[in-house]
């Protein structure tokens, strides 16, 4: 894994209202580069080119799922080590284990403070990097 | 680093933004379910689930916690019929209308003042702000308890359900409660609940009231309740209103409206420090330096008391006096002068012209504080007797349409949207004739009192007649006004009124006009009148907005 600080993000969630308060926490508040996807088809075309640095991909949506969208991600050569991190309603012990062993960092409970989440997404980061 | 105030206003922005399109949302989810109930299909469930799924991960974010939290309940019901890969029959459906009513009152009860807000601090400060409205109710009974606290939340009030006093225990030492309402008979004991509150009560320094609900009516369940120090009792089927007066008068530590004082004093300076005395005294105060501009004060403000220079040009206080007294709506409007000598004769002048006392210049503040409030306070009571409806007590009629009138002034100048909405309720004369008016009166008291709850402090509710009352919703759009007015249409309509052992509901219908319904108020009132007949045509349990509403 790379140890260069975290820059860039690549933000898939559906619900344009979560999408508007997080990238003003990730954006204004973290100072990162963001690029929103609506949906995991979206995630898929646009990922090579945009080249995160991190994940972060809602568990909950529409058609394509945050695990079958994380899934997909995987076979693109590009992406196949990318760090994800899953944010979701619902935090259940062994659901946490689950998103684990599917290769994620760790998983972010909603809803999340737009003032401490790009705090937050870094102390992950940090902490997967020591 | 970015300004975290520029960041707050963003979110705020935001918030509000989600605010606004919230109704729209749960109308959505509302349509869904009366398609999942009408024809139960595994693919309209999924979108129920979807859309209910999208307010629990947003709802808490933008400052609607208790929205989230019901939103999850109900999302968890969904997802386990989901899994079972079947679709939900009539009972289910009912568990689906429960959650769905809490949702939408959290949802109405977030346009009540309590704004969004975001940050950590913020929100600490918000919970710390807001009235305690917390009930836990100690029942056993799954049904009866669930059925209880919706009925209870209707009125405004946040229910915890607990089945055994311990469990409640447990909760106390975290968070306490406004009151407790609990179940005497336990699978334990058949005192077992008047035990429990019992020792609740002489472990805690404040305990809250204790409001105890029973099967039996002996003596000795009474006894057992009135040792426990309980501050009500009440047999099962519980009559939810009468519970509610009680639950209010128990819980009510509203901080008084403060007292509006008008200052009209042509030295600038000198207004000033008396208007800083008085403010710091918890006093609304506004100051007026020309004499000749104190009516279009007096009907906007509305003051509880005048205080006013005796010596000014254009007008003096004695003839500012003499004008007000001569005008029906000023006559009991308490005024108090300053002057800065001692002379009787323009002391007897000032009394003959109808002025309530006389202070003289230099006057210590505390004096100042201490006429001003009591006059305040007297006056305030004389007029609560005047403008009130006794069995209700909601503005009277002819206190409404000043409401209305000063409202609708305000608005207009200020570019601001306003509601007037006119409720009636459906078949009054048949709950009279078939219950007796006794039970009339209990229905006009509930409905009062919903308005109450669930209409902001800021908004004017009315009695204009006997069935009849009014609502003057400021900075309000007809779509919001519909939906809030609807929303209690629909709450309204479920509650169930017990009287002499029967048990009845009652609807009513509402007509809505806005500012753009015309350039007056009797415009305005025609309109709503207007709506409200049409509503009644459309078969009454409505809400309409007159033609033109914006």
């Amino acid at each position: 894994m790379s140890t260069h600080p975290l820059q860039r993000i690549l933000y898939i969630e559906d619900e344009p209202d979560i999408q508007a308060v997080a990238c003003l926490a990730l954006e204004t508040v973290g100072g990162f580069t963001v690029e929103v996807c609506g949906s995991g088809q979206e995630a898929q075309a646009k990922g090579v080119a945009f080249a995160p640095d991190l994940i972060l991909l809602d568990v909950m949506m529409p058609e394509m799922d945050g695990p079958n969208t994380l899934k997909a991600l995987r076979g693109i050569a590009e992406l196949s080590t990318t760090p994800v991190i899953f944010m979701t309603a619902k935090v259940q012990a062994n659901e946490l284990a689950d998103y684990r062993a599917m290769g994620a960092l760790d998983v972010i409970a909603k809803p999340f403070d737009p003032m401490t989440l790009a705090q937050q997404i870094r102390t992950i980061w940090n902490n997967c990097h020591d | 680093m970015t300004d975290a105030a520029a960041i707050q206003a963003r979110l705020q922005a935001l918030c509000e933004s989600y605010a606004a399109q919230l109704p729209a949302t749960i109308r959505e989810i509302r349509r869904q379910c009366e398609k999942l109930r009408d024809t139960p299909t595994t693919d309209d469930l999924k979108i129920l689930y979807r859309l209910v799924h999208g307010l629990t991960g947003s709802g808490a974010t933008f400052g609607y916690a208790d929205l989230s939290a019901a939103a999850r309940a109900m999302e968890h019901c969904l997802k386990d019929l989901q899994d079972r890969g079947s679709v939900p029959d009539a009972p289910y459906c009912d568990r689906i209308e429960t959650y769905l009513q809490i949702i939408e009152s959290a949802s109405i009860k977030a346009h009540d003042s309590s704004r969004p807000n975001l940050s950590a601090e913020q929100r600490i400060q918000q919970s710390t702000d807001m009235e305690n409205r917390l009930i836990y109710l100690v029942e056993d009974d799954p049904h009866q308890a669930q059925d209880l606290s919706l009925q209870i939340q209707h009125f405004g009030y946040e229910v915890r359900i607990f089945d055994v006093p311990e469990a409640m225990e447990t909760a106390f030492q975290q968070q306490q409660p406004a009151a407790i309402v609990m179940d005497i008979m336990f699978p334990d004991g058949e005192l077992a609940g008047a035990r429990a509150v019992r020792e609740l009560k002489s472990n805690c320094h404040e305990p809250p009231p204790v409001i105890f609900i029973s099967s039996r009516d002996d003596l000795a369940a009474r006894l057992a309740a009135v040792r426990a120090c309980s501050d009500g009792y009440f047999t099962k089927p519980v009559d939810v209103t009468a519970m509610i007066d009680i639950l209010d008068h128990l819980t009510a530590h509203r901080v008084a409206e403060a007292y509006r004082i008008l200052i009209v004093d042509d030295d600038k300076v000198l207004a000033d420090h008396y208007a800083l005395t008085l403010s710091q005294a918890g006093m609304e105060v506004v100051t007026v330096n020309k004499p000749l501009e104190v009516m279009t004060h007096l009907q906007e403000f509305n003051p509880d008391l005048m205080l006013v220079d005796v010596y000014m040009p254009e007008c003096d206080g004695l003839e500012l006096a003499g004008v007000l007294r001569q005008q029906p709506d000023n006559d009991s409007l308490p005024i108090v002068f300053l002057s800065t000598e001692d002379d009787d004769a323009l002391r007897m002048q000032a009394m003959r012209l109808g002025a309530d006392d006389f202070l003289f210049k230099p006057i210590l503040p505390d004096q100042l504080v201490a006429s001003v409030r009591s006059r305040a306070q007297r006056a305030r009571v004389l007029r609560a007797y005047m403008i009130h409806d006794s069995l209700t007590g909601l503005v009277n009629h002819s206190t409404t349409k000043d409401y209305l009138q000063r409202e609708f002034v305000r608005a207009c100048r200020q570019g601001t949207q306003m509601a007037y909405g006119m409720i009636d309720l459906d078949y009054f004369k048949t709950i009279n004739d078939t219950f007796g008016h006794a039970a009339g009166d209990r229905v006009l008291k509930s409905l009062a009192r919903m308005l109450q709850q669930r209409l902001r402090k800021s908004d004017v509710i009315g009695r204009i007649g006997g069935e009849e009352f009014a609502v003057v919703l400021t900075d309000t759009s007809a779509a919001t006004a519909l939906s809030v007015l609807d929303g209690i249409c629909s709450s309204f309509s479920r509650i169930r009124h017990y009287y002499d052992g029967r048990e009845f509901t009652v609807t009513f219908s509402c007509g809505i006009a806005t500012r753009e319904n015309g350039d007056n108020t009797a415009a305005l009132y025609q309109a709503a009148d207007q709506a409200l007949y049409q509503a009644k045509h459309a078969g009454r349990n409505r809400v309409l907005l007159a033609a033109g509403a914006a």
